[in-house]
């Protein structure tokens, strides 16, 4: 019997829940060890002049005090190795790291950080998206996707709609801050334990960064609490930091970020602006399309590359797009380098068609469901993305069909009509929107993975991957796929702590394949044993039943028994067979190796099959704003999805809502402030207001469709990040309601949907009447606050104006509508009756 | 006079003496004890990580509250007994709270769990099941970045509440309150390098504390005052925790010569006892205590403190400006009233004596025949400190604005009345066009600035937006949904 689909608890469920699960943190103290932190930059770009450490060194218990020359090299990077540990010369971002103190004592470590000086000219830094546009300050070449004819398709265009769509970035608030412990060896070895995302990155910036031969480098990873892709690649600054105290000190060095420096000095999602340009037709089907996106990177190129990549590949999402030309570049910002976050750029590129979408509807004045549904992939035509990949085993229309129906779509479409048409203090609004999220990573040599798994005597089973566990639930998808491999019970098997020593050139535990790509290692290495063992069964069978000769193929093995299938009688446990393998001299262990197959990409060319499939789903979301105070709230979610079969039900349930929750919260009260000198304002839980209890609805239905997905081990599919961007129906929602007081207008709306982004929004419609008629312009709302100086003291802490994410000029997301090809604001459409017009033009798309 | 700190921990007794007496209690039981099951994320009370039950003594027995570990210093735990997560498992077995977590995948990567699981044992302390919304409210005060929360009500929801060991059970308390009662009398002073802390068990030696150390820190709660000691460097030389003094944590009610009811709350009355108490009285001051922060920071800060924190975003002066509450303070000399309007000398500047601590806060409820609505705008609703608040009170003759009080806070550097435009609302109609004009007045009247909660755009529109919204909310009802 398969303990596939099982709803068996987390594996450290029990821990967690009595307080025993260990963490970095938690680790009793090691004799001798030292605390570890950085002093960094304190200007977004400043050039070195001096350090002074003299002051710093003098102060007892402080034993160790490390700069840029004090390293074997100082690049580091996941794709581009163009990122320094410490600060040579010249300072990109505030906090860049330029000093590593350790010390005895935490307050002996406080008293060094504040006697460290550090002399530098402050220079003109470049803060957004904008700016890098203007400076030309960019990371890395322009990428591109091209298919059709785009110029052809838009001068035959009867509408179109140009825009630019501003999504801000967000912060992992991982809960568990960056943490890791370094413990020195004999000839020069470390042990590193992190919370890292990606252990074999450690190990390999580790050594090279301190001049040590890889094999000497051993990165361990029990657990992390909390993840998000945040500890993807930048776990490695503080492991490597970390490392170096304690090959330098010969001792255990541990560095914990308390939360306010991780969030100030880590990357977080990139923020993107989006130039895009559409054309349709009267059935508000797309016929071309093109999307120019910036990217801000941040100081270094990170893993900008794939994250751009990743927009790139699915702006087209659940439609299909016959014209494109989608291009992107990477802005270089002095913040700190923006890095992987669950959806990796999906999601940027995701809301742009959505957005678009809600814009053909709003323009067309016909639904959006049915704008969507008309340009959703066909099965057997219309099926073949921008990049060159055929959507294979298409669910898409099933998943539209299924949920229109199943959340009353069109019913409670004309129930949101029908208030805000009745409501002069309040707002509804209601959207669907679809994902289909490519699994795999789009660098195709990563598709890779090794497992190892032992088989004790008692017949228990140890397993070792390199999938990192940060709660998703990966160790237990891989217990159950190993219990279920060699027919025993989880409660026998075991997932360890990941180590580079056990499983060598991981890939980062990301793109949501870690259970595909390690649970298929897993696998493999079990069916190697169970061949071993089906040797052993049949030989003994064999001699022991009369009748019958050896016949390994026929061994089965099933609820910890083992059998032939010819005679199931004759079978013994699976513990009785290891015990007889072991006397037979037959392995108990072995390694697994997993390549996906018949993936790859050429991004010269810009196409491709870069994933195996496509994790799909769709999400209605109704909201209810307040017109007064633009406060927004969500009163029902609906999700339905294809995640094939479930390996435990449950652990996705989790991932599902868990990702969607978070997913809401970057499109609602997640914004990052910065000041005009690139200091983040909102570096704690009191000003960064992640989604709270009470902010998810009561009103929560989640649902899956039952298909098994024949490419991925036992039928599953990924569903780590993809929920996430189904939360973009929040947003849609928002635009939606928006498009009842909009007017004439375009629905417009910036990422995230803030209470204070909506009424802006409201504000302005409210008065465009008023403002045409007295001639005060169309863009007073929020001007003043733009230009003024506002200085405020908290906490003896002067905060001057602030810069970034901030008072945004609401010009920033605008979209015009016209009707034909030509860029004619005159030309006019009807919406409910009423008069499609610009007020304003937008930027063209870059060339 | 006592020289060490008297708590238990998970039943065990400490006596803490010295530096360990400056040190929050997360650290404590981190690093000191080793019970490291109490995690720290934020350090500043806004993500429930470090949950504790703290039990002090009411009615002669351990009363358990849900609080913020991590802005606990020992020094205001005098007296108390903390249960942490190590301490709450039946007989080496999981209990039902933390059974349903695991079986519904309460957890994911497990770092926000045991602060869940210790607030959901301080709600289901009392026996009873709850239903989905009284589990969110119970749980407000926890963060979660992995399960979306959904798993966690349900896990609520499926408490197996008949093998429930109340935490009283768990913990024979009479031993400890004879303990505590024993020693709750007697003042502690504690010395370490160069701090100092008095725990006074009297207001009169409260005050002399604080005239002959002109510097003191006072701390109650702690919601604020730790806060700025975890992190904006404050390192206070005088510090006095008045979390032993006796007399101010009673709430009595009287009826003036209108009929109005007047509540005098002692300074040591937390949020959470008002709110209970307050529940059957008053809906929009329910309300606002509603959204005050979590269950975490109400059962620690107090109303006193709320208004000596003199922000100007607190969020109970805008309803104590508007009902002319008063302010009862005590120094060496004794007792007097400062009206609340008189309170506040400038940003973070109260109008205290050297010598005073306040001791009470006199609060006239709304009568029956006004229209009082409080108002908190914030990023997110709950668990959010304002961008803007509001108290607007009205008295109505026959239609017309017969009397008006309007306070603001997010506006300015102190919470402020609006007396322009409470003089244009006297004799007015209460109409939609009354209330769009009040609220363009009161736009001009305000200058509020730009910051991290808003910007000053935002501010301004709805300084003017809340008349039209109270318009609604007292004309009509049926339209708004709050």
């Amino acid at each position: 019997m398969s303990i596939m689909g099982k709803d068996i608890p987390h594996d450290s469920a029990v821990g967690h829940v009595s307080g025993e699960s260990i963490y970095i943190d938690d680790m009793p103290p090691l004799r001798n060890e030292l605390f570890v932190d950085f002093v960094g930059s304190p200007y977004a770009h400043g050039k070195l002049i001096s350090i002074d450490l003299s002051v710093a060194r003098e102060i007892p218990g402080v034993v160790g005090l490390f700069t840029h020359k004090d390293l074997a090299h100082n690049r580091l990077g996941p794709i581009i190795q163009d990122e320094p540990l410490l600060v040579e010369d010249e300072a990109m971002f505030v906090g860049e790291p330029v000093v590593v103190v350790a010390a005895e004592t935490k307050s002996a470590l406080a008293k060094a950080k504040k006697a460290i000086k550090i002399e530098m000219e402050e220079l003109t830094p470049t803060l957004t998206v904008n700016e890098a546009r203007e400076r030309q300050l960019f990371l890395d070449r322009e990428y591109a996707v091209k298919c059709g004819d785009v110029e052809a398709a838009f001068k035959e265009a009867k509408h179109t709609i140009e825009g630019t769509l501003v999504v801000g970035g967000a912060d992992h608030f991982y809960l568990e801050s960056q943490a890791c412990l370094a413990i020195p060896g004999e000839n020069d070895q470390i042990v590193v334990h992190s919370s890292t995302q990606a252990p074999s990155e450690i190990q390999h910036t580790a050594a090279h960064i301190l001049g040590l031969q890889q094999n000497q480098v051993v990165c361990v990873t029990k657990r992390m609490g909390g993840g998000f892709g945040g500890k993807e690649s930048q776990a490695t600054h503080p492991g490597v930091m970390a490392a170096l105290v304690a090959h330098k000190t010969k001792r255990p060095a541990r560095m914990i970020y308390i939360k306010d420096d991780d969030m100030r000095y880590t990357g977080k999602r990139h923020p993107f602006q989006n130039d895009y340009k559409v054309a349709f037709d009267d059935n508000g089907i797309i016929t071309a399309l093109q999307v120019h996106f910036f990217a801000d990177g941040g100081a270094y190129n990170d893993l900008s590359i794939a994250v751009l990549g990743r927009a790139i590949t699915h702006v087209d999402n659940a439609y299909f797009v016959a014209n494109a030309e989608l291009k992107g570049r990477i802005c270089r910002t002095n913040l700190p380098p923006n890095t992987a976050f669950r959806g990796f750029g999906g999601p940027q590129g995701v809301i742009t068609m959505e957005c678009i979408q809600e814009e053909i509807a709003a323009y067309l004045g016909i639904p959006s469901l049915d704008v969507r549904r008309r340009n959703v992939y066909g099965i057997e035509e219309r099926n073949t993305t921008p990049y060159g990949q055929i959507v294979r085993n298409n669910n898409l229309p099933k998943l539209f069909d299924q949920i229109m129906k199943t959340s009353q779509f069109r019913d409670r479409l004309s129930k949101v009509e029908e208030f805000n048409s009745g409501s002069e203090t309040h707002l509804k609004g209601i959207s669907i929107t679809a994902i289909k999220f490519g699994i795999s990573f789009t660098n195709t040599m990563l598709n890779q993975a090794n497992a190892l798994v032992n088989v004790y005597l008692d017949g228990t089973v140890q397993v070792s991957t390199g999938a990192t566990e940060m709660g998703q639930g990966v160790n237990t998808n891989i217990k159950m796929l190993v219990a279920d491999e060699l027919g025993i019970d989880p409660g026998d098997v075991i997932v360890m702590a990941t180590s580079t020593e056990k499983n060598n050139n991981t890939s980062a535990t990301a793109a949501s394949a870690a259970t595909d790509l390690n649970g298929s290692a897993a696998v493999n290495a079990c069916r190697k044993i169970k061949s071993n063992l089906r040797e052993v069964a049949a030989r003994h069978i064999a001699s022991t039943t009369p009748g019958i000769g050896a016949y390994p193929d026929g061994i089965k093995f099933d609820n910890g028994i083992v059998y032939d299938e010819r005679r199931p009688d004759a079978k013994m446990t699976f513990k009785e067979l290891v015990g007889l393998a072991y006397r037979s001299r037959a392995s108990l262990g072995e390694r697994g190796f997993y390549a996906t197959k018949g993936i790859e990409f050429d991004w010269l060319a810009g196409k491709g099959s870069p994933f195996l499939y496509f994790t799909m789903g769709c999400a209605v979301s109704e909201v209810t704003i307040d017109k007064l105070t633009g406060d927004m709230k969500v009163d029902r979610i609906d999700i339905l999805m294809d995640v094939g079969k479930s390996i435990n039900p449950g652990i996705n349930r989790g991932q599902i809502v868990g990702a969607f929750i978070q997913g809401m919260g970057w499109l609602t009260n997640e914004e990052l402030k910065y000041t005009d000198k690139g200091h983040l304002l909102n570096y704690s839980p009191t000003t960064y207001k992640i989604p709270n209890i009470q902010d998810v609805p009561d009103a929560f239905h989640v649902d899956v469709i039952d298909n098994y997905n024949t490419p991925n081990v036992r039928g599953t599919k990924a569903v780590g990040e993809p929920p996430l961007l189904l939360a973009i129906s929040v947003w849609t929602a928002v635009k939606h309601a928006l498009s009842f007081v909009a007017g004439d207008e375009l629905p417009c709306l910036s990422a995230p949907a803030t209470n204070e982004e909506i009424l802006g929004r409201i504000t302005f419609y409210d008065n465009q009447d008023l403002l045409s008629k007295d001639g005060r312009g169309a863009t007073s709302w929020r001007g003043e606050g733009a230009n003024g100086a506002h200085y405020r003291s908290i906490g003896g802490l002067d905060i001057p104006t602030i810069k970034h994410g901030s008072l945004r000029p609401i010009s920033e997301s605008v979209a015009v509508g016209y009707d034909g090809a030509s860029g004619n604001v005159n030309a006019l459409g009807s919406r409910n009756g009423k008069k499609q017009r610009s007020s304003e033009r937008p930027r063209q798309p870059a060339q | 006079m006592r020289d060490y700190i008297l708590l238990y921990i998970n039943g065990r007794q400490h006596k803490v003496v010295g530096e360990k007496a400056f040190m929050p209690l997360t650290d404590y039981l981190r690093y000191e004890l080793g019970l490291c099951g109490t995690k720290v994320v934020c350090a500043e009370g806004d993500c429930g990580a470090c949950t504790v039950m703290l039990g002090r003594v009411e009615d002669g027995a351990l009363a358990y509250k849900p609080l913020n570990g991590c802005i606990q210093y020992l020094f205001q735990l005098d007296c108390t007994h903390i249960v942490t997560i190590e301490g709450l498992k039946l007989n080496g077995q999981l209990n039902p709270v933390q059974e349903a977590m695991v079986h519904c995948h309460g957890a994911q990567c497990g770092y926000c769990t045991p602060g869940f699981v210790v607030a959901m044992c301080a709600m289901f302390d009392d026996g009873e099941s709850k239903s989905a919304c009284q589990i969110k409210d119970g749980l407000t005060g926890n963060l979660c970045r992995c399960t979306g929360y959904e798993a966690i009500v349900k896990a609520g929801l499926s408490v197996d509440l008949s093998a429930w060991q109340s935490i009283d059970k768990l913990y024979p308390d009479a031993e400890i309150v004879k303990n505590f009662k024993q020693q709750i009398g007697e003042s502690i002073h504690l010395k370490a390098d160069d701090k100092e802390v008095s725990v006074p068990s009297s207001v009169a030696e409260a005050c002399r504390f604080r005239s002959d150390n002109p510097q003191t820190v006072i701390i109650s709660g702690g919601t604020d005052v730790s806060v700025n000691m975890n992190k904006r460097g404050l390192v206070p030389d005088f510090v006095m925790s008045v979390s032993n003094l006796a007399g101010l944590s009673d709430i009595v009610s009287s009826t003036d010569s209108e009929g109005r009811t007047l509540l005098e709350v002692g300074a040591r009355v937390t949020l959470a006892e008002l709110e209970a108490y307050i529940s059957e009285l008053d809906e929009e001051l329910k309300y606002i205590l509603w959204v005050f922060g979590s269950p975490q920071i109400r059962h620690a800060g107090t109303l006193a403190g709320n208004i000596a924190n003199a922000s100007p975003i607190a969020d109970t002066p805008p309803f104590l400006f508007a009902m002319d509450a008063e302010i009862e303070v005590t120094g060496i000399n004794g007792t007097r009233r400062i009206k609340m309007t008189q309170f506040y000398t400038g940003y973070k500047k109260l109008a205290l004596q050297a010598d005073e601590l306040i001791t009470k806060v006199i609060v006239p409820l709304p009568k029956k025949d006004e229209l009082v609505k409080l108002y908190k705008v914030s990023r997110r609703q709950h668990l959010d400190i304002s961008a803007f608040t509001a108290a607007i009170r009205l008295k109505l003759d026959k239609g017309k604005i017969e009397s008006a009080a309007v306070a603001y806070g997010g506006v300015a550097a102190v919470v402020m009345r609006l007396p322009k435009v409470e003089q244009f609302l006297v004799g007015k109609d209460l109409t939609l066009d009354t209330c769009r004009q009040a609220g363009q007045l009161a736009r001009q009247e305000v200058a509020p600035i730009s910051d991290v909660r808003g910007s000053r755009d935002y501010r301004l529109t709805l300084a003017e937006n809340i008349f039209i919204k109270f318009y609604h909310e007292t004309k009509e009802k049926e339209l708004v949904c709050r």
